[in-house]
């Protein structure tokens, strides 16, 4: 799974600490104080040329004051009228339609969805979460931004404030309406998609008893191997043991078949063998983290390992048959973390890298071992087969051999005293490399609920539904509908691509700022060759300083709407952890916080019945 | 300000500016007005002469340009005043995937008033107004006479003390304009301050104590609509069952004093009494069809 940017514990996100100079509150405090700022001067420009200076800051101070004294007033039972105004003008404008819309593209999913998929559930996850994110954050906008504008076109808004509301409950009394609107289709089409994957994905097999062939050793049957029949597109290999056949295990547990995400548990039934319904289609790791360093070849220790060429630089590279190691530190290791075998469960994703082909499919040689950071004790090597992208599972026993052949205790002897135990993995094969990124070797803790996962999974949807809401009606207080709409959409785009508006924004990005960029484009340059000097190209980028300063402005107050969703997490297989719901949460209500009062001085200011 | 003074304004102005600031027009010109606790005040004027503008600033729809507006001594910014004032809009502007008494509920929820008050006081407007046979139907489905009524009880929703009325009779039948005129005059039978704006002469002169004119954004005449319309050199007898005789004699009289007769003649109904008679005595008698002869006989 791909995490670039590592999830912080929550207070520390909030307040700042280690390893994050700033924290979210600081920040916010600081961008809010930043767009007072500014709301003050061009409100004082607007209002001095209009009342003259004196006037004009009277108006302003007036402004001010009254709003503050507003907010305070403001009451719960207005708010809440107001919000289920907004909820029954949404249920009159049909908004129902985007839930038929909804399920008529889950009744026809199945017909472009590969079931024969190495990882259908990754596959169909991913499918409804970008559906239901597309079609809620459409239904959202187009509620949120023409309402407000729709009541002044209609002047139903007179009617409004002439009673005691404030400008501020209208404005949360939308949001909270149209939030709640959403909310219910929400919940209405994750229940329906998690029903749809989960139907869809389950199935059957048979032991193909044909296939079937026996395994022997010195001339002792040791069991049979066979495949499943062909059922939802792919089939498992099988591996009975010997007593399978025996008829007088009926209804015995042969353990379980895994492959393409799943497994199938094996009963002996009669003469033959049943296999039950796929396990494990949907699951929600919980993975806790290390910290991860590298050694070269040399055994010199280092931040990252071998780039092999790739421009993203997430995962770095060890070589294979040399000292060169991937090692992860893990922290707060103890024995409430042991698995039902007593020791610990260890995921590990290994990228591979070949030089040369080999066989093809043919897994590659790695090995890893434990190892007490204090002391240096460390477990003898444990070799296993890599296969690219692929999650390997893998158990420390609790008890483990040492390199000179002593036998040692997982918690005891291997875990440090401050609960540190690190993980060393090499890749043992000449010419051939592993690579690794931070979160691709995680013990795993007891399995979270799959359910649980898939309702965070659409909390993260909920969040980015709340605040395209506010945008939307905080814009329209101001502007006409589809000018709100068009804004809204451009915070949605520009947030989807944040990553990449900071870099031009900064300048890292090649090819320039936005007007350079545009030459570039117009005059078809390459975005490396440098721009010939001249007055021309001052001109250029002396505007695409002042823009990239705009933008940079910008970008404080651009929501990361790609960081919010996290369908990833849940269509990989991983809990979502608690810390990083937490945080989505919070940010929610930043933007809901900011956006109303924004909202409110819009709608305040503004002349209804102009 | 003095309890007994409601609205005031001083010298109120409105410029209407485009959206690079330059003036587009003169709505109002420093007005000062005085309402009084209790009074029917009439805005009179022709269309376009700044009354709706007047009563927007009062009601803080519109910010003045100079000047200010004080309801109850406050601002017309202030929002609290708008706990004791109803506004009937020219037009009325309601939700109309609403019906009537969810329009009353929802407005009804944004004043301080308990369930049991709310469902009462709604219950009691949709009867006063005479809906309550459509109290379910969507107001998208209502009539414009309807859809005033409703907009009526709305800005009687939380028993105003001042209540602010934007062409109240337009789009109203005479029975409707009737009964509406009659509402006013009930309101300030209760003590409250009704301010009205309107260009129908009649009905502003009907239920107004006291009238404003304005023209072109100027005030140009405040005061009693009794003492306005009075003309003091012309003298009105009105008399019934006089003889033939009688009326000679009088004109005598009045030629003997230097007078000048203007009229002596059998005074007309108006159309509006007429209507009113027609369709009051068509409910009492249902089915009874006026005969085509008499009416083509009657035709000069």
């Amino acid at each position: 799974m791909v995490l670039e940017d590592e999830i912080l514990p929550y207070m520390q996100w909030l307040l700042g600490g280690e390893g994050s100079q700033w924290g979210a509150l600081p920040q916010f405090a600081l961008v809010m104080l930043g767009i007072a700022l500014l709301a003050l001067v061009v409100g004082y420009l607007f209002a001095a040329a209009r009342h003259g200076i004196l006037g004009g800051g009277d108006l302003v101070f007036q402004t001010v004051s009254s709003g503050f004294r507003e907010m305070l007033e403001m009451s719960p039972r207005r708010v809440w009228a107001l919000a289920r105004l907004a909820m029954k003008e949404a249920w009159r404008r049909r908004v129902v339609v985007g839930l038929a819309v909804f399920l008529l593209v889950l009744l026809f999913a199945s017909w472009f969805l590969q079931t024969n998929h190495q990882d259908p559930a990754k596959l169909y996850i991913s499918f409804v979460s970008t559906a239901t994110t597309y079609l809620v954050l459409g239904i959202a906008l187009l509620l949120s931004a023409f309402s407000l504008p729709n009541d002044f076109k209609t002047k139903t808004i007179y009617t409004v404030v002439t009673k005691p509301v404030r400008a501020g409950e209208i404005i949360l009394g939308r949001i909270i309406g149209f939030s709640l609107v959403c909310t219910t289709l929400l919940a209405v089409m994750a229940l329906c998609s998690y029903v749809f994957v989960i139907r869809t994905l389950d199935h059957r097999h048979q032991v193909d008893e044909q296939s079937l062939t026996r395994t022997e050793s010195a001339g002792e049957l040791l069991g049979f191997k066979g495949r499943t029949t062909l059922d939802a597109y792919h089939r498992h290999d099988v591996q009975l043991d010997a007593e399978s056949s025996g008829d007088s295990r009926d209804g015995a547990d042969l353990g379980a078949i895994g492959n393409f995400g799943h497994t199938h548990s094996i009963r002996v039934r009669g003469d033959g063998h049943e296999v039950m319904h796929a396990e494990g289609i949907m699951q929600a790791r919980v993975p806790h983290w290390g910290k991860l360093r590298f050694k070269d070849r040399q055994g010199v220790e280092k931040e990252h390992g071998i780039n092999v060429g790739n421009e993203w630089t997430y995962r770095s590279f060890i070589d294979g048959n040399s000292q060169a190691a991937a090692i992860w530190t893990f922290a707060d290791i103890n024995e409430s973390l042991k698995s039902q075998e007593g020791g610990l469960d260890l995921g590990l994703i290994v990228r591979v890298f070949r030089t040369h082909k080999g066989i093809v499919g043919q897994a590659i040689s790695g090995g890893f071992l434990v190892r007490n950071p204090e002391t240096g004790v460390q477990s003898e090597l444990v070799t296993f087969e890599a296969l690219d992208s692929k999650i390997s599972k893998m158990s420390l026993q609790r008890k483990q051999i040492s390199t000179d052949g002593t036998e040692l205790d997982l918690f005891e002897d291997l875990v440090s005293s401050n609960g540190r135990l690190e993980v060393v993995v090499q890749c043992m094969e000449q010419g051939q490399y592993f690579g690794f990124a931070q979160p691709d070797c995680y013990l795993r803790l007891p399995e979270a609920s799959p359910a649980l996962n898939y309702v965070k999974m659409y909390l993260s949807i909920w969040v980015q539904m709340v605040i395209v809401t506010s945008i939307g009606v905080a814009s329209s207080a101001l502007l006409s509908g589809p000018v709100a709409m068009m804004l809204t959409v451009s915070f949605i785009l520009l947030g989807f691509f944040r990553d990449f508006f900071v870099e031009v924004a900064t300048g890292v990005s090649y090819g320039g700022g936005p007007v350079e960029s545009l030459v570039r484009l117009v005059t078809q340059m390459n975005v490396i060759s440098p721009m010939e000097p001249g007055v021309g190209t001052s001109m250029i980028k002396g505007a695409d300083t002042v823009l990239q300063g705009f933008m940079l402005s910008v970008a404080q107050i651009l929501p990361d709407f790609s960081s919010f969703s996290t369908a990833d997490f849940a269509a990989r297989g991983f809990s979502i952890p608690t810390d990083r719901v937490l945080q989505d949460l919070t940010t929610c209500l930043a933007y809901v916080v900011g956006l109303a009062v924004i909202g409110y001085f819009l709608l305040r200011t503004r002349e209804v019945a102009k | 300000m003095s309890e007994e003074i409601v609205v005031q304004t001083r010298a109120l102005s409105k410029v209407y500016r485009d959206f690079w600031g330059r003036q587009k027009v003169r709505a109002l010109k420093s007005l000062d007005l005085e309402v009084r606790r209790g009074e029917v005040f009439g805005l009179l004027g022709p269309n376009g002469s700044g009354k709706t503008t007047t009563i927007k600033l009062i009601l803080g729809l519109l910010f003045p340009t100079a000047g200010e507006a004080l309801v109850f001594g406050k601002g017309a910014s202030d929002v609290g005043k708008n706990e004791r004032l109803g506004y009937l809009p020219e037009e009325s502007y309601l939700y109309r995937f609403l019906n009537a008494e969810e329009t009353l509920d929802f407005y009804a929820r944004l004043f301080d008033m308990t369930p049991e008050q709310r469902e009462e006081r709604v219950d009691a407007l949709i009867k006063q107004v005479g809906l309550d046979r459509a109290r379910k139907r969507q107001l998208q489905e209502y009539s414009k006479g309807m859809t005033r009524r409703i907009g009526l009880a709305q800005a009687l929703i939380n028993n105003p003390d001042l209540v602010l009325l934007d062409e109240p009779t337009s789009g109203l039948d005479p029975i409707g304009t009737r009964e509406m005129k009659d509402m006013i005059l009930r309101l300030k039978d209760e003590g409250k301050t009704v301010i009205m704006c309107s260009h129908l002469l009649a009905d502003v002169q009907d239920v107004c104590d006291r009238i404003a004119i304005l023209h072109q954004g100027e005030l140009k005449e405040l005061g009693r609509v009794d003492t306005l319309l009075t003309v003091a050199d012309v003298t009105q007898i009105r008399a019934k069952g006089l003889s033939k005789d009688c009326q000679n004699e009088l004109r005598d009289v009045i030629s003997r004093h230097h007078g000048e007769l203007l009229e002596m003649d059998n005074p007309t109904t108006t159309l509006e009494e007429l209507f009113l008679s027609i369709v009051s005595d068509s409910e009492a008698r249902p089915g009874r069809r006026a005969k085509v002869e008499e009416v083509a006989d009657a035709s000069p």
